[in-house]
Order: C-alpha cells, then sequence, then structure tokens
C-alpha cells in the first residue's frame, strides 16, 4: 500500500518590495501556522474531507510561530482539529520530504488514514534588511503549501523517496543565535547587536553542494520509484539559490515544459516550497490525476531529499 | 508487518549538581519550598560550550554501546529537544556531526516534554514498515542558559535542568513483543500557558533587544502552573488507559509506569488516580529537575539499572506538557 497526496493547498501573501526584489511577505503579525489554515482548508476541500477527518498534523518550518511549543500546536488550536497529535519537525529547506517520509509511515502502518503535512515559513519576521542582509534578504519569501495525505489505491501514491543529512556542513548556512550551547545565557545584547541573530550562508559551498546532492538524490528516488527521468511529468525543484535548480535541471535533460523552480518566481520559501509550487499547479490545471513528479530540495543542514509520486 | 523494539539505552548528566539551597542564593526560594511544590532536591547545569547536541552524542553513544552497534550502524537520527544548540539548523544535524557520521537523514522533533514519545513514535513506524533497521533516538535539554534564575522567573527555574537520554529502534521478531503502541496529542489551545515566546516568527521583526533583556525580556520560559497542573493530572491518566485499552489490557496488567518528570506531585497524583501501587511506577524527579526530551530516556535508563523492568514486563511511557501536548507508548519488553 501507497501513501498518497489526497489534497493539495497554498498560501501566499500578497507580495511586497523589500529591498529591490517583490517577494510574497506576511506584512501582518503572524506566524507560519496562520499562513497554513487557509491552504490546508483548500486541501481537504479539494480532498474532499471535513477538518473532523484529520487524524494527525506534521508541521514543517524553520520560523515557527514562537520558540516553544511548535507551530502544530498553533495551527491545531485555529483548525480546530480537536486533539490529534501534532508533530513539528526542523529539517530546514528539505522540511516538507522529511514531512512526506515520516507521514507515509504512519499511513502505511495503518496508524492514520488523513495527515496533514504541512510546510509554512515566515522569512521576513528575521531577515536582515539593512545593507549587510540586502543579498540575503533578496533570496525569500514567505508562504504555506499543505499536502493530504492517506491511503493510495491503483497507481497513485509516493513511490520512491530519499532524504539524508551531512551535519558536517550544519555551520556553513545557518542561524547561530539564540544558541543553547552558549554558556551562562543563550542570547545576550552583544550577540544580537552583532547580529548573530541572523542567517548567513557560505554561497559557494551551499551552491557546489546543491550541484552535487540534487541529481543523486533525484537518482535515488528515481531509482527506488523503478522510474526513469523520462516518465516525470515535472521536476519540482527547490534550492536558495535558483541558478542551482537550473544547473540540476539542465544536467538531468528536461525541458523548460517538465520544470518547475518555485524560487524563480516567489523567492525561496523553504519548507514551503514544493507544497505550494504543486499546488499551484493543480490549481492552473497544469497537473492533474494521473501525473507523476519528482519533487526535490536541498539545503541547510546540510538536508536534501527527493520524492517520486503519481497524483 | 514486523515489530520494533528498544536496543539499547544511553545516559548523559552533565557533572555539576545545583541544590534547591544554591537557587535560594539567587531568588527568594528555599530548599523546603521547592521539595514541597515538585519533589525536586537537585538537578545538573552543563557548563562551558555545551549544547543539547554534545550531551546527546554522549547518550547515543552509550545507548550504541549497550546495543553493540556503531554510530556508522544508525540509519536514521531523531532528535527531540525544545532547547538545540543553535537557532537553525535543527540540533539533530550538530549530534550527527559529533558522532562522526553523515548520511542519513537527521532532523529535530519539536514537542516540548512529549518530544521524546512523538519521537519514539516516528522510529517505531520507520522500523515497522521496515524503511530502517536501526534508528537513533536522542532526547537532550540544556535548560539552564535558558531559565530566569532572578526572582522574576524563579517560579519555572527551579523545576529545569539540563541531561540526555538515547535509545536506539531495531525490528523485534516475536510480534507479541517490542513497542505496542504510540498515542500522539496536542491542544493548541493552551499553548500560552507553558511557553517561551522570543524569538517569534509571528512578531515583527521576530526578535528585538528589548525582548532579550530588559523589563520585559521574552526569551524565558513562562507557566501557569495552575493550568498545567489540572490538564497534566487528566490527559496523563487518559493517554495511558489509551494505550492500555488499545492493547486489551488495564492498569492491572501494567508492570512499570514511567512519567516524564514534570513534577513529582503530578506523578503522585496519576498514579493515585490509576490507582497503581509504588512499585508500579518510577520517579528520579528529586535528582534530575524535568529535563523535558531527556527526561524519560534517563528514567528509562535508570529504571533497567535499578532492575526494575524485567524480560516479558509490561511498560508504559506516558508525558504530558507544553503544546499542550501528551503522548504514550506501550512496550512489552
Amino acid at each position: 500500500m501507497r501513501a498518497t497526496i489526497l489534497g493539495l493547498g497554498h498560501h501566499l501573501p500578497p507580495e511586497v518590495d523589500t529591498v529591490g526584489v517583490r517577494r510574497p511577505i506576511a506584512v501582518d503579525p503572524v506566524g507560519p501556522s496562520t499562513l497554513a489554515v487557509p491552504a490546508a482548508n483548500q486541501a481537504l476541500a479539494q480532498a474532499g474531507l471535513s477538518v473532523e477527518a484529520v487524524d494527525f498534523i506534521v508541521f514543517a518550518t524553520m520560523t515557527p510561530d514562537v520558540t516553544f511549543p511548535g507551530a502544530g500546536c498553533f495551527f491545531q488550536d485555529q483548525m480546530g482539529c480537536a486533539t490529534v497529535g501534532a508533530l513539528d519537525i526542523r529539517a530546514q529547506c528539505a522540511g516538507f520530504l522529511f514531512g512526506l517520509v515520516i507521514a507515509d509511515q504512519f499511513v502505511k502502518a495503518g496508524v492514520y488514514a488523513h495527515i496533514l503535512v504541512i510546510g509554512a515559513e515566515v522569512h521576513s519576521a528575521g531577515l536582515d534588511y539593512s545593507e549587510r542582509g540586502a543579498r540575503l534578504a533578496a533570496l525569500y519569501g514567505d508562504g504555506a503549501g499543505v499536502a493530504v495525505i492517506g491511503r493510495g489505491d491503483g497507481n497513485r501514491g509516493l513511490r520512491g523517496a530519499a532524504i539524508h543529512t551531512d551535519g558536517r556542513h550544519h555551520d556553513r548556512f545557518w542561524c547561530e543565535y539564540p544558541a543553547s550551547r552558549q554558556h551562562p545565557v543563550r542570547m545576550t545584547p552583544e550577540n544580537f547587536r552583532e547580529g548573530r541573530h541572523f542567517i548567513t550562508m557560505d554561497i559557494d559551498a551551499v551552491r557546489t553542494f546543491g550541484e552535487q546532492s540534487l541529481p543523486a538524490v533525484i537518482a535515488e528516488a528515481l531509482q527506488a520509484a523503478e522510474m526513469s527521468p523520462e516518465q516525470i511529468d515535472r521536476f519540482i525543484i527547490s534550492h536558495v539559490l535558483v541558478d542551482v535548480a537550473e544547473t540540476v535541471a539542465k544536467g538531468l535533460n528536461v525541458a523548460s515544459s517538465r520544470l518547475n523552480i518555485p524560487g524563480a518566481r516567489h523567492g525561496h520559501l523553504t519548507a514551503a516550497a514544493l507544497p505550494t509550487a504543486l499546488s499551484e499547479e493543480v490549481v492552473a490545471g497544469t497537473l492533474g490525476g494521473g501525473d507523476t513528479v519528482c519533487l526535490a530540495a536541498a539545503g541547510a543542514g546540510f538536508a536534501w531529499g527527493a520524492a517520486v509520486l503519481t497524483l | 508487518m514486523r515489530n520494533s523494539r528498544i536496543l539499547g539505552v544511553g545516559r548523559y548528566v552533565p557533572e555539576r549538581v545545583v541544590t534547591n539551597d544554591e537557587l535560594a542564593a539567587c531568588m527568594d526560594t528555599s530548599d523546603e519550598w521547592i521539595q514541597q511544590r515538585t519533589g525536586i532536591r537537585q538537578r545538573h547545569f552543563s557548563d562551558g560550550w555545551t549544547g543539547a547536541a554534545d550531551m546527546g552524542a554522549e547518550a547515543a553513544r552509550e545507548a550504541l554501546d549497550r546495543a553493540g552497534l556503531r554510530a556508522e550502524d544508525i540509519q536514521c537520527i531523531v532528535f527531540a529537544t525544545l532547547s538545540p544548540d543553535v537557532d537553525m539548523p535543527a540540533s539533530a544535524c550538530l549530534l550527527q556531526h559529533r558522532l562522526g557520521v553523515a548520511g542519513m537523514p537527521a532532523f529535530d522533533v519539536r514537542n516540548q516534554c512529549s518530544g521524546f514519545l512523538y519521537g519514539l513514535a516516528i522510529a517505531d513506524k520507520f522500523v515497522k514498515t521496515a524503511t530502517y533497521d536501526r534508528v537513533l533516538l536522542v532526547g537532550s535539554e540544556v535548560h539552564s542558559t535558558g531559565i530566569d534564575l532572578t526572582n522574576r522567573g524563579r517560579e519555572v527555574a527551579v523545576i529545569f535542568g539540563d541531561g540526555a537520554g538515547a535509545v536506539v529502534v531495531g525490528p523485534e521478531a516475536d510480534a507479541r513483543r517490542g513497542i505496542l503502541s504510540t498515542h500522539l496529542h496536542a491542544e493548541g489551545k493552551f499553548a500560552e500557558k507553558l511557553w517561551l515566546e522570543s524569538p517569534a516568527s509571528r512578531s515583527r521583526p521576530r526578535l528585538t533587544e528589548e525582548m532579550i533583556s530588559g523589563p520585559d525580556a521574552r526569551i524565558f520560559p513562562k507557566m501557569e502552573g495552575r493550568y498545567v497542573f489540572r490538564h497534566a493530572v487528566t490527559r496523563f491518566p487518559e493517554v495511558i488507559r489509551e494505550a492500555l485499552g488499545a492493547n486489551g489490557l488495564t492498569t492491572r496488567d501494567l508492570s512499570l509506569l514511567i512519567p516524564h518528570q514534570a513534577n513529582l506531585r503530578i506523578s503522585q497524583m496519576v498514579a493515585m488516580g490509576l490507582e497503581l501501587s509504588e512499585d508500579q511506577v518510577f520517579n528520579n524527579i528529586d535528582r534530575y529537575g524535568n529535563t523535558t526530551a531527556g527526561s524519560i530516556p534517563i528514567a528509562l535508563y535508570e529504571a533497567l539499572e535499578a532492575g526494575r523492568i524485567r524480560d516479558g514486563g509490561l511498560l508504559c511511557l506516558a508525558a504530558f506538557g507544553a503544546g499542550f501536548t501528551w503522548a504514550s507508548a506501550l512496550i512489552r519488553w
């Protein structure tokens, strides 16, 4: 038995010009849980399910509403999902793929029938919009994408997936503070004034790793699915650097008609990128039942992954 | 579908012991008050440059050792914490690095006091579906760098301690043994009854200097103890009965309950409500305080060491905490 996507939804706030580029930005002070609510309602409607049918929540984000509890708890309350479990995971840019694989386990084990897998981010609250940070700030957008995962039938469902992490590179693309490892206090006013609570990225290392890891993990997922690249209707590739996704697609010989790079339209939506791009295509009618897609993402951690699934 | 079981357990607590009297030296509290309200006599605080992953790696090495495995044998790393080493990426990445391995997926579970059991539910399913044969699950917290050790923060500060525990989960051939079932819940309506607000991506910006220091600092945990207590003593018995009921068992079948060590008074009330005898419940909060995601594996380790868990015995792990989240797991050892 395969787990499958029963419905998809996404929500992007209106575009705002921040550092010379227009990006979806959540201007109202809301967290990712709030952006995810309309996306989840759209996904449930598409699946023909009511909120009561949801029996588990997997929330992937690196920009939670508050430090704790997790964004999943805030989301669960806004959705009115009674007392179902709300798991929060952190796997950065690959968060949605990690969440999808986790949801797949619970469905296969017969524990849950309908799981909401959410990727949602409000990056704008934590970006450095000063001259120093403008280059990185320009890369990101806010948004939420949601998939309802349940039991598949026939040809539908998750055919193959691969997820990986290499923690040796954790400090190449990170947000260091607050840091519980700093004694006696994990965040001082000095740390703040130094801007240590902003993301820093070794662009060369992140680019090189993306260009190496993405083709390899796509090949691995295809192999697990026992499919060739020619059988894939759409490659959706997410990376903080759009040119990395383009290079990877070129290497795979994927024509633009079979390629979707969400970062090129919205900026980097991190955990939200893949479900948002998939949902957009379903809404536009460019993807539908029976189409097979390959989702791939790589980023901070470093964490990366790919999944092949038939809608 | 095959079953799963815990192959090995490890624990690490930092050396430095902090007594109630030491806390009374920096805030208006007393050994008597703390013991009476919480049952805590002491806790451990880390120092130097020690994060949740550093302690978690020590616990993981011991768990691997006891399972007769090497770090290279791990196929997936699940890390439960609410006090990550750095803001991003996940502490699991740093743990993986400390263990000197790479390639297997490593991610964090952020489910507070229920984090270890949410992680156990995931590890269990990965093994049951035969996706992985060896999953490392770590629960670790460095609370000491994030609590307000002044009068303002005393209600929360006296409760928490640093510590780490780890288990390796793998396949079990006997379908009647191992992890029988897991049960996960949340009720986000009460998210702000026990929480740590900042940094908060719902604020604009998510962090300011005022949030870090000054009279309105929001980087420390806050708790409405009354609410937490009331819900804990309801949800604990409920989720324990849910686990037993799902397996056609009753409290009489239970060899040992290991509740998340939040507060001895909560554990005692839960035991009383379930009519469990003293030898059916394991508590060690007196020596460690509340180590959140670390508490259940640390207690599991000590219960094993003390010979409280025998082959074939029925073990229930249960947790309740911030979120609110609560969870249980039933294990035939």
